[in-house]
């Protein structure tokens, strides 16, 4: 059932309108149902009772990145994110989920097979992909602009706990999620350098698992349950400074969605309330120290991409970029809408490629107007998109992480 | 309903993904941003005249109510379909055709969304100046068909003022062209006037022509903050008075003050009665001295303190905040019914009075927010739907705001419009015979009453 207090929301509706230019898929489709304004109403008439809800209310709630646009515009209040999530977690019992969706969130949600597929993944990945046609999509991005699965997963190339050479500055648990742990190990590996050459001891927690939010932002918050209980569970083990994530995504889900869900399921929240104290991301972690000394020169122009889920879900805008700016010779510059959703969506960009495209579309062209020779985000889910709709070979898309770690061994190099 | 042939008919000109019926779509075009609900039989999105004027022969031959929609951010149920039918929505058909720097225009589809037409012709530099509240939102084929006005009327006028001409399509699926692309055009009957404001009775607009102005080199954004809604009032009498022209000249009190700092946190000052929001604009010499004369004038009338904003950005998010107003009173309760009357500049003072006076007479909460400058108020009246005592003291509240406004020779409506939510007043403002020749209008352009029906000339009475 919707909480009570989420159901009161819809009367914060006045109907004016303001949702629907912030809405980037709205202004892709442009008809009323795409649109937040519409999508509250029509949850007002299911909570109402007055609509019984379909396949089509069903679709509608999914055409929708939950990129929070509408939610930081309503003037208002009103928080249309957290109806829509509550909204597909009430109908998954209903429609249940599409059996793509149900095989893969299988995999996430366990420990032992998830390494597995990754490990089959890897070995007869390039075979299954030239098997399929070469200009072949998986949404809006070609097959061969996916990144390669991690040799062996992060969390195997290191400790558990990883000790600085010098004394102490702190000590985190690093939460790295799975993109980090099997596709993306570069920004692993600067996660854990920076923070070495910092002086911090960085703790992997080997049984982490898959933080759940594609799952439970699917509707399958039951399924999701076990991940949550779970990781809650061996994050709460360490005395910490902090829990760090380089994973806009699953920051939100640790910091944010937990509470709502736990709360919304008249469970327990407590824990989830003290993990997400303690939730930084890493740009945000990094802040406290004085990196100043320890940055070489790193060449280029790059521009920086905010990801819905650290802009809004989190509301971390300046930290990723100061660190930019901290990196002597390289340049800065802004692009245009900077802080706009770029289609990815999580798996919105596979159940929509049509409107996402269209999305990603603008994102691009917002990126190619800069000139720059690197696009910085927080965010794989982004990285993902961007990296893939990309037509220019000239263009790196990065983790901000990436470039201080490239910036620091510049300067160990140099000295 | 609409006969399953003739919906056929219709669905073969837009193709089936631009012609809705499905339960959820009709429920999300049956409401504007005001109270009432209508659901249509089916929505339509044309995208061009063509298929306009093939929808409207087929709704003709069949007599089809069709009801012209934009984005539905009306306040007065004028696009809704009030006697069922079909919407056609124009948000698909939305593309900016021309701007015409040499001469000063633009052409535009009814669909392009008005901040939209703004920020494209600014890149030319030039100006589009109407700026309703809702420009974020609303169409420009919405504005035309309802004559906005907005915040910067004071100095700029309304919707009425930029239009050189239209291309419209008659119920009866004809096409035709009014005015022209120049500033001067005296050649027969000045129809695009006629069509603009007449609220989707006459025709359906498909081409706007607008006129465009130079872009002003810079503006200053002012902050008067007063313990006295009186003392803001009169300010805004005695620059008027004194031949200073503002660009804008807003007036909010203390309730929404507070409902716009709970959203966009700017820092307002909670415990002023009232603040005047303030433009100049111009080039930098005129704006610099205008700011200043401004500013010592608010101080005269008794302003606490007159706040200039430092840069860009912070003129943005203050009239962001602006804009922000109607949505943000939500935080209160559940309805807001915006009251639009329109007093004589001079009566501005009195008629704020008044409305403090009815609200709590009435025991209704009222937040006062106007465009001051041409004495346009907008009283927000803050309900519950659900609670049907209070919606009547609600209602008793509005009809004494109407009757003080026409006292002082004021109007009945001064931006929003008639639709269902004022015609009942409408014989207090016009008489029998200015009636009798719109409805003789009307009945020339749609003689079979198949254009918007059950809007603001139906005669209730009979």
């Amino acid at each position: 059932m919707i909480s009570e207090e989420l159901r009161e929301e819809v009367y914060k509706c006045i109907k004016c309108g303001l949702c629907m230019n912030a809405c980037p898929v709205y202004k892709q489709l442009y008809f009323e149902g795409a649109s937040p304004r519409g999508k509250v109403q029509l949850i007002k008439k299911v909570l109402e009772g007055k609509l019984e809800p379909s396949e089509y209310f069903h679709s509608l709630l999914f055409t929708c990145l939950l990129c929070e646009n509408c939610s930081v515009n309503c003037p208002s209040g009103l928080k249309v994110d957290r109806l829509m999530k509550a909204m597909r977690a009430e109908l998954e019992r209903k429609f249940g989920l599409p059996w793509q969706k149900r095989m893969v969130f299988h995999l996430l949600r366990s420990s032992r097979l998830l390494p597995f597929a990754m490990f089959w993944g890897r070995t007869l990945g390039p075979t299954l992909l030239s098997m399929f046609a070469k200009s072949g999509k998986m949404g809006t991005i070609p097959y061969a602009r996916f990144p390669r699965i991690n040799p062996v997963p992060l969390a195997k190339q290191f400790p558990e706990t990883i000790s600085p050479d010098k004394p102490k500055a702190g000590r985190v648990l690093y939460f790295t999620g799975c993109a980090t742990n099997y596709m993306f190990e570069n920004v692993g590996r600067s996660v854990i350098a920076v923070l070495r050459r910092l002086g911090v001891e960085v703790i992997i927690p080997r049984r982490q698992m898959c933080c759940g939010l594609p799952i439970f932002l699917s509707g399958a918050r039951q399924m999701a349950l076990n991940n949550i209980h779970h990781n809650l569970e061996i994050l709460g083990l360490e005395k910490v400074d902090a829990i760090i994530v380089d994973c806009a995504t699953c920051g939100t889900a640790l910091k944010k969605e937990y509470v709502h869900i736990l709360e919304e399921l008249g469970e327990n929240a407590e824990p989830a309330r003290t993990v997400a104290e303690k939730v930084l991301d890493i740009s945000q972690y990094l802040s406290r120290f004085d990196l100043k000394k320890f940055l070489g020169p790193v060449q280029g122009r790059v521009t920086y991409h905010d990801p819905c889920h650290l802009v809004r879900s989190q509301a971390v805008k300046e930290e990723p970029r100061r660190l930019l700016k901290l990196i002597p010779e390289l340049e800065f510059v802004e692009m245009n809408g900077a802080d706009a959703c770029c289609g990815g969506g999580g798996t919105f960009q596979w159940e929509h490629p049509d409107v996402a495209a269209g999305i990603t579309r603008k994102k691009i062209e917002a990126i190619e107007q800069t000139r720059a020779t690197l696009v910085a985000s927080g965010c794989p889910g982004c990285r993902l998109q961007i990296h893939g709709n990309l037509e220019s070979e000239l263009i790196q898309v990065v983790h901000p992480v990436e470039l201080i770690a490239k910036s620091m061994k510049q300067r160990e190099s140099s000295s | 309903m609409l006969k399953e042939n003739v919906l056929q008919q219709l669905v073969s000109i837009v193709g089936p993904e631009r012609c809705k019926t499905a339960k959820e779509d009709l429920l999300t075009y049956a409401y504007d941003a005001y109270a009432y609900e209508f659901r249509p039989d089916a929505v339509l999105f044309p995208k061009s005249s063509d298929e306009v004027s093939a929808i409207m022969q087929i709704a003709s031959a069949h007599d089809i109510f069709v009801t012209p929609r934009g984005a539905g951010s009306g306040l007065g149920s004028e696009a809704l379909a009030k006697q069922g039918g079909v919407v056609m929505c124009f948000t698909m058909m939305n593309r900016i055709l021309e701007v015409n720097t040499a001469n000063r225009y633009a052409v535009v589809e009814p669909g392009v969304v008005i901040s939209e037409l703004q920020k494209q012709v600014e890149r030319h530099k030039l100006f589009y100046p109407p700026d309703p509240g809702s420009a974020t939102v609303a169409t420009m084929g919405g504005a035309v068909a309802m004559n906005a006005g907005g915040m910067r009327g004071v100095k700029y006028g309304v919707t009425r003022d930029y239009l050189l001409g239209l291309e419209i399509v008659l119920p009866s699926g004809e096409i035709m062209t009014t005015g022209t692309i120049t500033t001067k055009d005296v050649t027969g009957y000045d129809l695009t006037r006629l069509i603009c404001g007449s609220e989707g009775t006459l025709a359906v607009l498909t081409k706007i022509v607008v006129r465009l102005l130079p872009k002003p080199q810079t503006k200053r954004t002012l902050q008067a903050i007063y313990d006295k809604m009186d003392a803001a009032g009169t300010t805004v009498s005695k620059i008027i008075e004194a031949g200073i022209v503002p660009a804008t000249l807003e007036l909010m009190d203390k309730t929404i003050i507070k409902a716009l700092e709970d959203f966009a946190h700017l820092g307002l000052p909670l415990d002023a009665e009232a603040i005047l929001l303030v433009d100049v604009d111009g080039d930098f010499e005129t704006v610099e001295k205008q700011a200043e004369t401004v500013a010592d004038f608010c101080r005269e009338q008794g302003a606490r303190e007159v706040r200039v904003s430092a840069s860009e950005e912070e003129n943005e998010q203050l009239w962001a905040a602006r804009r922000s107003a109607f949505g943000a009173v939500a935080r209160m309760r559940p309805n807001c019914m915006i009251e639009d009357a329109t007093v004589p500049v001079s009566y501005l003072t009195s008629a704020i009075k008044k409305v403090i006076e009815i609200g709590e007479r009435n025991n209704v909460l009222i937040a006062v927010l106007a465009h001051a400058g041409d004495g346009n108020l907008h009283p927000l009246i803050l309900c519950d739907q659900r609670d049907s005592d209070e919606m009547e003291r609600v209602h008793k509240s509005m009809d004494e705001i109407v009757d003080y406004a026409l006292s002082v020779g004021g109007t009945l409506s001064g931006e929003h419009g008639i639709g269902i939510t004022k015609s009942k007043y409408l014989t207090k403002q016009l008489s029998e015979t200015g009636l009798r020749m719109m409805r003789g209008i009307r009945k020339l352009f749609d003689p079979q009453g198949i254009l918007n029906p059950g809007s603001f000339l139906e005669d209730r009475q009979s």
